[in-house]
């Protein structure tokens, strides 16, 4: 069974919200899966697909804004749009803080709740394609030899072999090698591309 | 000069008959004061003013009496047996002191004022014919029973109208030393009447020459003397009673002016008589404007001369306590306590209301900051429950609202694109149907939630209960300064009902006319509560002067939820609709020229129709 394109969560007590919810963002070609409460979400094996979560803030066991602090903890990134059906300033200003994407008040607009989860499957579309190619940028570093990950740093810093040989210790011949290796195991295709690959995985440059 | 019957006829001096009227005159008028002295004392001092009283009383009759005899000449010398004299003048002591015992008591009933009298006539008579019989002369006395007789029966007389003046005289008013005065000079012509009408019965035959052993002839030094030193002693009776009674006048006087309340008399109808100087004080008045009904009409705050009250609760002549605003010499109003009890005479008939007037101000304003600070509480109380109660509507109904909506959207949506699959749409419309259904189902059980509390039916009175709830609410009234009119005709019949949800249904109407009559744009804040008998039902009436309800929102302050006020709810005209129509009326609105007009009805007791 192929994996779905994306995927919005629905947590929320009252069944009929739920269930309506479905058959309006289903109508819209999305796959929806409901949840009665955070307990049964954070039970629930989350496929690795753009997704989001439609939480309501009064929820049996656990409130909605605790739910969400809990899941940053975990460093689980899912976009939230929150929906509650008795909000004061204080309780939005608190969720948007925390990162929430939306905050709607029931009944809300349908428009507002399928343009907020467009919105919020787009945000994770991005962050999950940013984290993939850092870990590709990763998985390719690991691969360098010890003396190439040390040249790579000053080599980005624009610095000729001559110098980088000095600055380490080494003869200039051996730097033009270790360069030549690192750009091709990077797959970087020019010194401006391993330049941004370098600040994508935050490596310190010397000065 | 020997008579035709051989008696020697003497002759009256009456300069000394005059002086001998005036002695008795003065006499009596000392014993008037006397008695009243010997009333007001107690104990010790009364024992001291009963025997110095009935000395000083004592000598001035004898002291007349004597001087009678004295102005009596006869063509013979006269010498007196001075051991008879002075028994007579004890006698006229030992009467004296009879009379002023009797007349000073609590009460002197008719058998303590004929044996009283009886005893000082016998003392007065016993007296006169003593000192007659202490005359020596060369002659035989001669009484003649008639007049010897009128005699004793004028003394009785005398001594009964003496006792009864003293008696009455003795409380000590404005009006009573001119009173005192008449009484005595009309109680010393009587005693100088039955004084010589005694002489009058006696003639005198020509005899041997008398027995002079301890017999003393009164030169007119000694005739003098008798008189200067018997008026010396009244004088100086009377001087000191008067003394004492500035004394003790004085004394409290000075308790009654310093009491810390302002003390009053009034007579029985509830006009003043006499108010004390903490009155002057107090009110920058003078005494004379606290008088008659000055004190209420002077002193009191325009809206608390309620006279027609006031003159009801002296009629009813049982002791009371009200509550007024007396004005300070300042301008300033402060709350003051009344307090009234009547004198009654014997016949329980109220002679007089005495009472005081205590500054309750301070006090006062403590317990209605008590009072205000309860009732703020309990607005916050109300207030937080409101804002739980909201939370929990909100959430409740709209979770079915927004499933109704979310799924119309679905409906929309489906209608509208190019593909509707039948089921999906049927699907959705059933959930719709079924969350309307739950979502009217909630907003019941929250207004039987509202109501709880079974009902509890009896016969009851409306306007009892209307009475009870605008006393309940009168700070509500005052607060936001909007009078209150009733028309609660006493011939209402009874209904069936329960007393405390009718309460809280008037409460309602009462508490949205008050808040309506703020937004009065004429400015008056009136409230008028009505009540009237119908056909087969009673009518109340709630009307307000604010700007009345829009025609267009009539048919909606019932619904539950509706509200026009910022911070309502909109629960308790439904509520109060619930209440009246459980009780068999029925609550609306009536065309009004002002304001807004709510009216309920309630059937008439079966019971009670005649």
């Amino acid at each position: 069974m192929s994996e779905p394109e994306s995927i919005v969560f629905v947590v929320d007590d009252d069944p009929s919200v739920r269930s309506a919810i479905k058959r309006l963002i289903g109508s819209m070609g999305l796959q929806v899966e409901l949840f009665g409460s955070a307990q049964e979400f954070l039970a629930s094996k989350l496929p690795n697909v753009p997704s989001c979560l439609v939480l309501d803030i009064r929820l049996p066991g656990i409130s909605g804004l605790k739910f969400q602090s809990q899941l940053a903890k975990a460093n689980i990134q899912i976009p939230i749009i929150f929906i509650t059906a008795h909000g004061d300033i204080p309780m939005t200003v608190r969720a948007m803080k925390a990162g929430a994407m939306e905050f709607l008040t029931k009944p809300f607009h349908d428009q507002d709740l399928l343009d907020a989860i467009q919105l919020a499957l787009e945000r994770d579309r991005i962050r999950r394609q940013q984290e993939a190619e850092l870990a590709v940028l990763r998985g390719r570093f690991e691969s360098l030899t010890p003396r190439e990950r040390e040249v790579l740093p000053w080599v980005v810093s624009g610095r000729l072999s001559k110098q980088i040989a000095d600055a380490i210790g080494t003869s200039e011949a051996s730097v033009k090698v270790h360069r030549s290796q690192l750009i091709r195991k990077m797959a970087a295709d020019s010194l401006a591309d391993l330049v941004r690959m370098a600040e994508k995985m935050g490596i310190p440059i010397p000065k | 000069m020997i008579s035709a019957s051989g008696a020697l006829s003497g002759s009256y001096d009456y300069s000394e008959v005059a002086n001998s009227v005036l002695i008795a005159m003065f006499a009596s008028y000392a014993a008037l004061d006397l008695a009243a002295r010997v009333t007001a004392a107690k104990g010790g001092i009364r024992l001291a003013w009963l025997s110095g009283g009935a000395i000083a009383m004592g000598l001035g009759i004898w002291a007349m009496h004597f001087k009678g005899m004295l102005a009596f000449h006869l063509p013979v010398p006269v010498a007196y047996h001075w051991p008879i004299v002075l028994a007579s003048l004890l006698l006229a002591i030992l009467a004296s002191a009879v009379a002023l015992y009797v007349a000073s008591r609590k009460k002197m009933g008719l058998v303590d004022a004929s044996t009283g009298s009886v005893i000082m006539a016998s003392g007065i008579a016993g007296m006169h014919y003593m000192g007659m019989a202490a005359m020596r002369l060369p002659a035989t006395t001669q009484f003649s029973p008639h007049l010897v007789t009128f005699s004793v029966l004028f003394a009785i007389l005398f001594s009964l109208v003496a006792l009864l003046m003293a008696f009455d005289l003795r409380e000590e008013t404005k009006w009573t030393v001119p009173r005192r005065l008449g009484s005595a000079t009309v109680m010393g012509l009587a005693v100088s009447a039955m004084h010589y009408t005694g002489m009058a019965a006696a003639s005198f035959i020509p005899a041997s020459p008398p027995d002079l052993s301890h017999a003393v002839s009164i030169s007119p030094l000694g005739n003098s003397a008798v008189a200067i030193a018997a008026l010396i002693m009244l004088l100086a009776a009377v001087t000191t009673s008067s003394v004492d009674r500035r004394q003790s006048e004085h004394r409290l006087r000075l308790v009654i002016d310093t009491l810390p309340a302002i003390v009053w008399s009034k007579s029985p109808d509830g006009s003043a008589d006499f108010v004390n100087q903490r009155f002057r004080e107090y009110t920058g008045l003078s005494v004379e404007e606290g008088l008659g009904w000055g004190w209420m009409r002077n002193a009191f705050h325009p809206e608390d001369r309620a006279e027609e009250e006031w003159r009801a609760a002296f009629a009813a002549g049982q002791p009371f306590e009200k509550e007024a605003r007396l004005r300070r010499a300042d301008g300033t109003y402060r709350w003051f306590l009344l307090r009234a009890v009547p004198l009654r005479d014997e016949q329980g008939r109220v002679v007089k209301w005495y009472g005081t007037t205590t500054d309750i101000d301070d006090r006062k304003r403590a317990e209605d900051e008590l009072r205000q600070a309860q009732e703020d509480l309990a607005r916050v109380t109300r207030g937080v429950a409101m804002g739980q109660l909201a939370a929990a509507i909100a959430h409740e109904v709209n979770q079915p609202l927004t499933a109704i909506v979310t799924n119309g959207n679905f409906c929309v949506r489906t209608l509208d694109g190019a593909t509707s699959n039948p089921d999906e749409l049927r699907a959705a419309i059933t959930a719709i149907v079924n969350d309307g259904t739950r979502a009217s189902s909630v907003i019941s059980r929250i207004r039987g939630l509202l109501m709880k509390g079974s009902p509890n039916r009896t016969d009851l009175d409306i306007n009892q209960i209307i009475q009870d709830v605008t006393i309940l609410l009168r700070n509500e009234f005052t607060r936001n300064r909007v009078s209150l009119r009733t028309e609660l005709p006493s011939d209402l019949p009874r209904v069936t009902g329960d007393p405390v949800q009718l309460q809280q249904v008037l409460i309602n109407l009462i508490m949205n006319a008050i808040e309506a009559t703020r937004t009065s744009t004429t400015g008056r804040r009136e409230i008028l509560i009505r009540s009237a008998k119908n056909l087969d039902d009673v009518l109340v009436q709630v009307q307000d002067s604010g700007p009345g309800i829009k025609p267009e929102l009539a048919h909606r302050v019932f619904e539950p939820f509706f509200t026009t006020k910022e911070k309502g709810i909109g629960m308790g005209l439904s509520i109060s609709h619930s209440i009246i129509e459980s009780h068999g009326g029925r609550l609306g609105i009536a065309p009004s020229s002002t304001g807004a007009l709510f009216e309920f009805t309630l059937p008439i007791d079966d019971a009670g129709v005649s």
